[in-house]
Parts: C-alpha cells; sequence; structure tokens
C-alpha cells in the first residue's frame, strides 16, 4: 500500500521524535533528497511546536537560567553546518568506498549500524538486475537515493519513496542506465514466490538463526 | 449570526496578533543573546521558555528530575547556539521544540557516538533555504480550520504528547481499531494541504 497516509505518519513521526534510529536516518535522507517531504515536515514541526504555547505551564523548581549559562561554559560558540552536509554519508562515508557485500549477481547490500528495533541497509541493484516477486511480513521502505526501479506500480526516482506491506507483491527491476542504489528497512523477513522463491524463503529462514 | 462572525473575526485576530507579536518579541531576545551574549535577555528567555519545555516533557511520561534535566540540557543549546538560528526563515518556538525533541530523541538513543542533533537535517533544509517556517503558514491555519476538536486532539495526543494509541483508546474510551483509523483519516484528510 503506498498512500499518502502512510507516508504523511511517518514523517509525523519524524517531527515528533517517536522513530526508531533507522527510520529516523531513514526520513533525515527522505526529506534531504525530496523538497515536497522537507515541506511537509516544517509544516508538522510547526503544528507541534504550536502546542508548546497552548500547554498548561510547569515551571522546574530546582534550574534556573545560570545553570544553563554555567553549564555550557566551555562550549564553542561558533556553531556551522557544512555545505556538503548529508545525513547518510555523514554516518557512513562516500557510498563509493563502501565494502559491499555481492548477495547474487548483480545486487549488492551494505548494512547500516544503528541500533534499534529496525534494521536499514543500502542495495545496490547493476542496470537490468531484478529481485524475485516477494511480498513482506512486515513493512518495507525503499528510498531511492540514485538512479531508478521499476515495478508493477512504476517508476521510482532518486527521492521518491514506496511503502510496502504483505498485500502489495512486487518485482522491481534497475531500470536506469547506471542501476539504482535504495536504502531500504524491512520491518520482518520477505516472501519470495516463483522458481526461486522456496530456495530463497529457506536461505531467509536459516538467516534468522544467525540475527 | 453576523455578531457571531465578527467576535470570531476578531478573537482570530486577536490571536494571531498575540503569536506575531509573541515571536517578534523572542526573536529579540534571542537576538541580543548572539550579538552581545545578554544574560538578562537570556533570564527573560528562561522564564518564557523553560516552564513550556519542562511541561513537554512531563507529558511526554518524563519524570520531574529528567524533565528538570533535559530542560535544563535545552536552553544551554539555545544559550551556545543561537548563531544557528535563522529569524528570517525559522520561528523561534519551532526551533526550540526541535531542539527540546532531539533531546528526548538522546535520551532513549542506543547509538551513542552520535547525537540527534548531528543528523537534525532542519538546520541544513533552513540555510539551504529548502524550508521557511513563515511561506507555510497559510497551509496550517488551512489545516487548523479543516480539521475538527476531536481531530487535532488526536494529532496532539500521537505526535505530541507521544502517547501509544493503545493509551488512547483507553483514555478516549474509544477501540483501538478506531484510535488507528481516525489517526489515518485525519493524516489523509491534510493531504490536500500538504503538497
Amino acid at each position: 500500500m503506498n498512500t499518502a497516509a502512510q507516508k504523511n505518519e511517518l514523517i509525523f513521526g519524524y517531527s515528533s521524535g517517536n522513530l526508531s534510529e533507522a527510520k529516523s536516518l531513514f526520513v533525515s535522507m527522505y526529506l534531504f533528497l525530496n523538497s515536497v517531504a522537507a515541506k511537509k515536515a516544517s509544516i508538522f514541526d510547526n503544528i507541534l511546536a504550536d502546542n508548546l504555547s497552548n500547554l498548561d505551564e510547569v515551571a522546574p523548581k530546582k534550574i534556573n537560567y545560570k545553570d544553563c549559562i554555567n553549564a555550557s561554559s566551555n562550549q564553542n560558540l561558533e556553531f556551522k553546518i557544512s555545505k556538503n552536509y548529508n545525513p547518510l554519508t555523514n554516518l557512513i562515508g562516500s557510498i563509493d568506498n563502501l565494502n559491499w557485500k555481492l548477495i547474487y549477481k548483480g545486487f549488492r547490500e551494505f548494512n547500516i549500524p544503528l541500533k534499534g528495533s529496525d534494521s536499514i541497509k543500502l542495495i545496490k541493484m547493476d542496470p537490468g538486475t531484478s529481485v524475485p516477486l516477494h511480498s513482506h511480513n512486515g513493512k518495507e521502505y525503499i528510498l531511492v537515493i540514485d538512479g531508478s526501479f521499476c515495478d508493477e506500480y512504476g517508476e521510482y526516482k532518486k527521492g521518491d519513496m514506496q511503502i510496502n506491506d504483505q498485500k502489495i507483491k512486487h518485482h522491481p527491476t534497475a531500470c536506469d542506465k547506471n542501476g539504482c542504489i535504495c536504502l531500504t528497512i524491512t520491518e520482518r523477513d520477505i516472501v519470495f514466490f516463483g522458481k526461486l522463491g522456496s530456495a530463497l524463503n529457506l536461505f531467509t529462514f536459516i538467516k534468522s538463526f544467525f540475527k | 449570526m453576523i455578531l457571531l462572525l465578527y467576535h470570531y473575526i476578531v478573537v482570530l485576530k486577536f490571536k494571531i496578533n498575540k503569536i506575531i507579536m509573541e515571536n517578534e518579541r523572542l526573536i529579540d531576545l534571542v537576538t541580543k543573546i548572539s550579538k552581545n551574549r545578554d544574560e538578562r535577555a537570556f533570564s527573560e528567555l528562561f522564564d518564557f521558555l523553560a516552564p513550556k519545555i519542562n511541561a513537554y516533557y512531563l507529558k511526554n511520561n518524563l519524570s520531574f528530575e529528567q524533565s528538570e534535566e533535559l530542560t535544563q540540557e535545552v536552553l544551554s543549546t539555545i544559550w551556545t547556539k543561537t548563531n544557528l538560528f535563522d529569524p528570517e526563515r525559522s520561528k523561534f518556538i519551532t526551533w526550540a521544540y526541535t531542539i527540546a525533541r532531539n533531546k528526548k530523541i538522546d535520551l532513549y538513543r542506543k547509538t551513542k557516538n552520535k547525537t540527534a542533533e548531528d543528523e537534525d537535517i532542519r538546520h541544513f533544509l533552513y540555510q539551504n533555504n529548502k524550508i521557511n517556517d513563515y511561506e507555510i503558514e497559510l497551509s496550517i491555519n488551512k489545516i487548523k480550520k479543516e480539521l475538527d476538536e476531536n481531530q487535532q486532539k488526536l494529532l496532539k495526543m500521537s505526535f505530541f504528547e507521544q502517547k501509544s494509541h493503545k493509551k488512547i483508546a483507553e483514555e478516549l474510551e474509544i477501540p483501538l481499531g478506531t484510535v488507528k483509523s481516525r489517526i489515518r483519516s485525519t493524516l489523509n484528510k491534510m493531504q490536500k494541504y500538504l503538497s
């Protein structure tokens, strides 16, 4: 399912600060690449911030403004945001220098080392490479970082996001001439169909013991 | 009827004026802090903001001690990082909210080598003119008008107070499935003002 409400819920979750570390990074990248999503996040931030003006205030008892100044006395006062800021490469370095793990011909993965309930990875598909038809036991979030992929639902380009659940069966193929790099979160294992399906399902079953 | 409408417009105008004046006063204080390290201005800002931030953490179910501790961290960050605040693009209350929210994320964060602030993309988006709190005001007003009181309350409980769907269902005495579907439909309803 690819409804706007699901995407809005994810961005609202980001604004509210209740996402897992993996999803938080995922949405950061989404806002970085997609200006419509960035605008939505800013609308949500402002709506949530407005609540601060309508709260029943509770004054702190033990702290005062002097404590706040003293607590920060050793800090540098000149902060700058780098022009080349990118939330993903900020964490893992340049995508060109990653130690990709080959899963099968034309398909590579890189696991991003973040703790918490969801796992997040980068997927790199060479031009024309496909993933066998599959669906998901939980939700799968895909964000195109570079290039594009096509499936039964259309073409997804840099900055586009797809959310899939158990109702969706899809068969993505890297359709850009340079292939496709995606950031993905899979909440639970995927279920494969077709000729190779049972072998791949067995593989994910065995893999689950080593998580 | 006309009288009622007139009353509504006057009240709305008063509220908007109050918010604009409040934002201007806050920006004036922050500018004094940023340029002159003005402790008196900071003390005034503390009196305005600390009880709100503290109440926000309490609403998010933190203990009084934790709330105070995080409130101090937020105000310290504001004191040191005022140079990152851009009054042309950002409203002060929104900027302060994102700092408070980041501190709350860090409280539960398991990957300790980076903070939520390191990953917060908003400063980057403000600085590169990709977002502007003042340009979206019209969309926000339309959303507020579109959503009824119950829908606004649901959004507040779920996303500002971070109550679980289960907790919301208990407090409002409605089934869990209804909470989920109402939040979904509220988010759907907002969609036409979001793109």
